[in-house]
This record gives structure tokens, sequence and C-alpha cells, in this order.
């Protein structure tokens, strides 16, 4: 599903060169749900980043989904992340339109026939339990509802692989387990579930395979 | 995707707000400069092409040839590569057209001794030599004729016409230009307005793997439509113009250039005028894409 092989990415700052990651190798299989763990700035949104391709790596191979992301023409880059959901630590929701409509302008955008958009995108804000609140705009929301909204939308074309960048980064613990608790049923319906925190403790309680970053080095690889 | 296309280009419409507005105006401005000069010389370009229909070069001849020399004498002429028609006219005919024209004056002519007008050649030149240049070298051929008296007629005037025509196009064009720019430039403002506005819409987009067409062509259709607004309402305007002007033109055209009718745009040239308003707010738009393409 997802394969590192002696990945590097250094940013040039103006006459700088910073390096976010160093010499990374690993696999992820179809299925599996892993924790990507470490210290702020340790280089795990980096590492998501080159996953759908935001980012290209200075040296090394990635694959993902079977595709070598190294020379991916545009239409590939856009092929990969239909396949692909990702979820911030903000929800990102476009705030002139509703949880409804934020949800329906990803299967618009991506070319879903109209006649199976509202199907599709109702049946996402069930599995997060959000029906209730398809009208509202996201300024009506608690931030654990708005995370449960853009999980709606990064799963809504039922992409096989899920991306989560610090997903309860901003939310009390009783709105992170509700989070977290999505995000397993997700990966319960057969998703690769490959999600970064910095907090070690809800890292720990996962209990899943973790990757620790440290100054962009795979320091552990646990699980 | 189309619906949702012209869906997002009708919201972002929406949320330039005046900026939209202003790109409109400035479009309707800069073709109506451009068309009211290109009208202006359109019928100046009638005028000067019924002109050069009309234009005829008089051969007077020295003495009126024997009825069996006529046709020869003609057919030389008419063989001569800028001639396009030849007729000959007789004395009598002549003095028949001078009482047509003096009309109840005509007794005049019948006082005198005998008839003073000379036999003379009517030469149609061709298109080609409608020209100054073209008409100078036919009289100088023509007044190589051994028959030839003396040669009349030529094409300045109507020159002057095609260069005034010519000036305004000039005018038109110059003033549609800057007003066109100005127009790209309001409209690109507006489109990159519209896409700072949106642009967390464009970067969900790139995230889900929305294609190119989906993200750009709203911002296209966006100029389009604007474009589309001003020619329309230039188009209007014109029309407008058009309707209460003629009457007080059509007098002072007629009297002066021999222009009975100013004519308004056939389709053809409306459609014209549509597509380049049109033209012009796709490529405010798309310049507009170009400057932010990236985000």
């Amino acid at each position: 599903m997802i394969e590192f092989h002696r990945v590097s990415k250094v940013y040039d700052v103006g006459p700088v060169r910073v390096p976010a990651l160093t010499d990374v190798s690993f696999r992820v299989s179809k299925g599996e749900f892993v924790v990507l763990t470490g210290p702020t700035g340790a280089g795990k949104t980096t590492l998501l980043r080159l996953l759908y391709r935001d980012e290209r790596p200075t040296e090394g191979e990635i694959e993902v989904l079977g595709q070598p992301l190294t020379a991916l023409s545009r239409s590939g880059v856009q092929r990969l992340r239909r396949s692909v959901g990702v979820v911030f630590e903000d929800a990102k929701l476009l705030p002139g339109r509703t949880v409804y409509e934020n949800i329906a302008f990803v299967l618009r955008v991506t070319g879903t026939p109209r006649r199976k958009i509202t199907a599709r995108a109702f049946e996402a804000l069930r599995a997060v339990g959000l029906s209730a609140r398809a009208q509202a705009y996201p300024t009506q929301l608690s931030r654990g509802e708005a995370q449960r909204a853009a999980l709606a939308r990064a799963v809504v074309r039922k992409q096989p692989l899920l991306i989560a960048d610090e997903p309860t980064g901003t939310l009390d613990d009783a709105m992170a387990a509700e989070v977290l608790g999505i995000i397993k049923d997700i990966w319960a319906g057969g998703t690769t579930v490959v999600l970064a925190t910095h907090q070690s403790r809800l890292a720990a309680s996962l209990r899943r395979r973790t990757l620790v970053l440290e100054a962009g080095r795979l320091v552990k690889d646990e699980g | 995707m189309l619906g949702f296309v012209f869906g997002e280009a009708m919201r972002d419409l929406r949320r330039a707000g005046r900026v939209a507005v202003s790109a409109v105006v400035l479009i309707s401005l800069s073709l109506v400069a451009a068309g009211a000069f290109w009208l202006l010389s359109t019928n100046l370009g009638r005028a000067a092409a019924d002109w050069r229909e009309r234009v005829r070069i008089i051969v007077y001849l020295k003495r009126e040839p024997p009825e069996h020399e006529v046709s020869a004498l003609v057919a030389r002429v008419r063989e001569l590569p800028e001639v396009a028609d030849a007729r000959y006219v007789g004395k009598a005919e002549a003095l028949t057209a001078l009482k047509r024209v003096l009309g109840k004056d005509a007794a005049v002519a019948e006082q005198l001794p005998s008839n003073p007008l000379p036999a003379s050649i009517q030469v149609t030149p061709t298109a080609a030599a409608a020209t100054p240049d073209g008409a100078r070298g036919l009289i100088e051929r023509l007044e190589g004729l051994p028959e030839a008296e003396q040669v009349e007629g030529g094409v300045e005037w109507i020159e002057r016409l095609a260069h005034w025509r010519r000036l305004l196009e000039s005018i038109g064009l110059g003033v549609g230009a800057v007003l066109a720019l100005a127009a790209i430039l309001t409209v690109t403002t507006s489109t990159t307005l519209v896409l700072h506005v949106r642009r967390h819409e464009t970067e969900i987009m790139r995230l889900v793997g929305a294609s190119e067409a989906a993200i750009r062509l709203p911002l296209l259709l966006q100029g389009l439509i604007q474009g589309l607004l001003g020619a329309w309402f230039a188009l209007l305007a014109l029309w407008l113009g058009h309707h209460l002007a003629a009457p007080y033109l059509e007098p002072l055209m007629s009297l002066t250039i021999g222009l009975p009718r100013l004519e308004f745009f056939p389709p053809i040239g409306m459609l014209t005028l549509l597509g380049a308003g049109a033209g012009l707010g796709a490529i405010g738009g798309w310049l507009a894409r170009g400057r932010r393409g990236a985000v």
C-alpha cells in the first residue's frame, strides 16, 4: 500500500538547507492502522504531505497504492489524490457552504454523477453521526463536529487510504475520543489509516503499529 | 461538470461584486469606442467603394471618327489591361446629354450655331486601376492614343475618403485598444480577487484531486460572462446611438459624400463585437489564472 525507500526531504530556505526527513524507509500494508508520532517539528507533516504528493522527496523512492510518486504526471497526481482522504488539525471546511455542501462539493469537483451525490454525502454524514447537522454552517459546529464533518469529506469517495494529520490536536479528551472512534470505524471498514499525532499518550492508547520520528529520522517502528 | 462550472462562475461573479461591474463597464466602454469608429469607417468605406465603382475617365477625341472606325477605336481602348469597360459617346449624344442636364434651360443649346461638344470615350477603370497610381498610369496610356485630344479624370479625392476611413479605423483601434487593456486588467483584478476569496476552495479541490478544468474553467467562464455582458451593453449603446444620430447625420453624409443611409452593423459585425467582448473577458480570466495558478 505504502512504501518509503530511503526518503529524504530538504527544504531550501533562501541559502539555508533545512532537512525535514533523512533516509526514512518503511512499508505499510493494505488495511493497516499506523500511528506516526514524534515531537513537533520531527517531520510528521512533511512525511504525510509526501504521501499525497503535496511535496516531492529530495532523495529516495515513494510508492503509494502501487504507484511510484516520483515521476507522477499532473493527472496521475489527481488520480492519486482521489484515492486518498486527508484530514488536518483544523477541519478546513469551506465557511460559505453547509456541512452537506462541503461534502457534496468534493463529489461534484471529482465528477461524481449528480444523481449519486446526495445519497453518498448522506451516507458519509451518517457514518460520522452528523446527518442531523447537514444544513448547519461550519461556524455553527463545535470543533468536534467540524472534525467529524472533515472526516466525512475525507472518506466520502470511499478512498482506500486515510491520512490524518493531528486530527485531535485542538480537541478536548471527549471530542478526541469521539473522533478517534470514528477513525477506527473507518479503518475497520477496510481503509488503511496513517494518523500523525505529537501526543505520545494518545499514540500509545491506540495500541497500533507506531512509527516514531525524531529530527526527521525514523527512530522506532514498533507494534 | 458543466453545471458545476457554470454555478461556480456565477458564484464567483457575485463574490467579485463591484469590481466585476467595473470590468463589465470598461469592456462596454472599450467596445463602444472601437465599435463607433468601426461603424463610421465601415460607412465611409461603403461610400468610397460606391464612388470607386462610379469612377470614369473621359478621353476627348480630336475629331469625331467615321462610324466604321468607332468600334475598332473602342476595342483598342478595351484591350488596355487597366480598362474594365469603354463606351463611345458621339457629338450628338453628348449634346443630348447636355440638354438633359440643362433641363428647362436646354433651349440655350439650341441657340448654338454648331455642336461644340467633342466626341469622347468613357472609360471605366478596373478596380486595381481605380487608385491614384493606377489611374495616373491609365491616363498616360490613354493620352498616348493618336485620336486623343485631352484625357480627364482622377481618383485622388476618393483616396482621400479612403484615407479618412483608415484614419478613423486607426483612431478606433487605438482608443479601443487602450480601453480594452484597461478592461482586461480590470477583469484580471476581479478574477484575482475571486481567486483570493476562493483560495480555500482551490486548496480543497487540489487536495481531493479535482481536474485542472474543474479548478480553472469557472475563472475563465466568469471572465467570459463579464465580457459578453459588456459587449451586449456596448451593442445596445451603439444601436441606440445609431438610432438617434442617423436621422441628423444622414442628410449631411448624403450631401458631402453621397451616402444616403448610415447603416448599422450586419449580424456578422454584431457577432464579432460579442466575440471581442467574450475574448477580452476570457483573456482577463486567463491572465488571473496565470498569476495565481499555483494557489
